[in-house]
């Protein structure tokens, strides 16, 4: 492959990971919001006391993997249904007695598969003072499992893409790394230092990568640029974490003089080893 | 760079004292015959040893040995008292340049120029370029070449017998201790020949170690062709053993 596609390509790619990596970084601390978690409503058993809900709340958060229980008093959820647009002129507000429970919105940990949450829901409908629980066993299971699809997908994709990087840095640190097996043993012949072979060769992997490098983080630069309103945007309607902090300036140069050093690198493996081929 | 202006003349002493000696020098490759078997051979400061013998004999393999190319499988060889074969990367590469080594068939880089080609010898040797430009100029002068005619010549396009001058000025531009010209009269015809010869004669009497590996269809029992100097000394190989 010619130097300058292959240089292009490779940066390409790099600029993606780095992007990707970046984009992660910017979420941390990652924690899944509350829309993702799976939640059930426990409907508490009427006229209970104060002491008595306290008590139901407790018995609640005791059941495996849930990992809490938030208490919705009966008037404040019927103020809450009142001030709902449509129903706002029902006169919900007016009406007495006030037909609906106490309950208690009930989470479970993130990661909880569906069959974990079903027992759970099951092991809370025996609690003592639960009327009943409403949860909804297929809209979890579907969304369970399309998370766990594009987990995988996600993971293959950042696989395939790190993969590729890798080939295409070694691809082109080696590129320029190839001599002619009959120069190198005159060369050997001729009592040339076999430092002084390889320098010129190690000097073209460190360009390339340097070029590889500072097109990569020039990419990434411009295509955070780019993304970062749309994505703070929709991290703060998904009530994600999105941190604004720009990255250190020395960060650019640090990565292209690391690049730049990894290129040297792999140009004097890839010289040795066509000297050692070469040379024998 | 005439060899009577670059090295002086040697005192008997330095010239009694062996510059290559091979003791008990065998090669061999995988489970074959060896290729060369007990040699034992001492080389002495201007000498001038043409090494004789049919193809397969051992000749070629002989001059690699000497030039530190390859290492024996058995015996000893060394250069100025050293073993070659205890030498490290770097004083083995510092060692081949004050030998010039014309393998068979010249080893030119057949796609680079003619100066280019010479050049790289000093070059190889630390020279700078414009150095190593003049001396691989001075170097084709000396075997004959116009270096204003031929310098920027691909080699390729030239004919076997400048070919071969190319190779030798390569070897010579470092101003050798030690030549190994490996076949290197095949190319030309006998007048050729005999001014190569000629050429290579004020470099022997300087100092300079000469061999000359020459291939010959049937060993001959005559001391020497008419075309040698007449201070060589021939050894004659067969199957990789000098013949008793």
């Amino acid at each position: 492959m010619p130097f300058f596609p292959l240089v292009l390509a490779t940066a390409v790619i790099v600029a993606a990971i780095l992007t990707g990596a970046i984009f992660l970084w910017r979420l941390q601390p990652l924690e899944a919001p509350p829309w993702v978690r799976p939640q059930a409503l426990v409907m508490a058993a009427g006229a209970e006391g104060e002491t008595d809900l306290a008590a139901l709340g407790l018995a609640l958060r005791k059941v495996g993997s849930v990992l809490a229980a938030d208490f919705v008093g009966r008037d404040a959820a019927l103020a809450n249904l009142a001030q709902r647009p449509g129903l706002a002129s029902l006169g919900l507000r007016e009406m007495r007695p006030n037909p609906l429970p106490d309950s208690f919105v009930v989470s479970f940990a993130p990661e909880t598969g569906p069959d974990a949450v079903e027992a759970a829901v099951a092991e809370l409908a025996k609690v003592k003072s639960v009327e009943s629980v409403q949860y909804q066993p297929e809209a979890y299971r579907r969304t369970w499992a399309l998370a766990r699809l594009a987990r995988r997908l996600v993971l293959l994709a950042a696989g395939a893409l790190l993969a590729a990087g890798m080939v295409g840095v070694v691809a082109a640190a080696g590129l320029l790394a190839n001599p002619d097996p009959e120069e190198l043993r005159l060369l050997d012949a001729l009592g040339a230092d076999p430092a002084v072979v390889r320098r010129p060769y190690v000097y073209g992997g460190a360009i390339a990568l340097l070029c590889v490098a500072a097109l990569a983080w020039w990419l990434m630069v411009s295509a955070s640029a780019w993304l970062d309103p749309l994505i703070a945007d929709l991290a703060r309607q998904y009530a994600l974490h999105w941190s604004t902090d720009g990255l250190p300036a020395w960060y650019g140069p640090a990565f292209c003089a690391m690049a730049a050093v990894l290129g040297g690198l792999f140009a004097s493996a890839a010289m040795r080893l066509a000297m050692g081929s070469a040379i024998k | 760079m005439h060899a009577s202006r670059i090295e002086p003349q040697l005192s008997d002493s330095a010239a009694a004292a062996p510059l290559l000696q091979l003791a008990g020098v065998e090669q061999r490759y995988g489970a074959f015959r060896p290729v060369l078997a007990g040699l034992d051979l001492e080389l002495r400061r201007g000498e001038f040893l043409v090494v004789e013998g049919a193809g397969g004999s051992g000749k070629s393999v002989l001059l690699r040995l000497m030039a530190g190319l390859e290492r024996a499988a058995a015996g000893t060889v060394r250069m100025a008292g050293e073993d070659l074969a205890r030498l490290g990367a770097a004083a083995r590469s510092h060692m081949r340049r004050s030998i010039g080594y014309l393998p068979p068939g010249g080893g030119l880089l057949l796609s680079r120029t003619v100066l280019e080609n010479v050049a790289l010898a000093p070059w190889a040797a630390g020279a700078a370029r414009n150095e190593g430009v003049r001396r691989a100029r001075v170097a084709l002068a000396l075997v004959g070449l116009d270096a204003d005619r031929t310098a920027q010549t691909v080699c390729s396009h030239l004919p076997s017998g400048e070919r071969q001058c190319v190779a030798l000025a390569r070897a010579l531009v470092n101003r050798p201790a030690l030549l190994l010209l490996d076949d290197l009269l095949t190319p030309f015809d006998i007048p050729s020949a005999a001014r190569i010869l000629r050429l290579l004669d004020p470099f022997s009497e300087s100092g300079v170690t000469i061999v000359v590996a020459q291939r010959c269809a049937e060993p001959s029992t005559v001391p020497l062709p008419a075309p040698w100097p007449a201070r060589s000394r021939l050894l004659r190989l067969q199957d990789g053993q000098v013949p008793a």
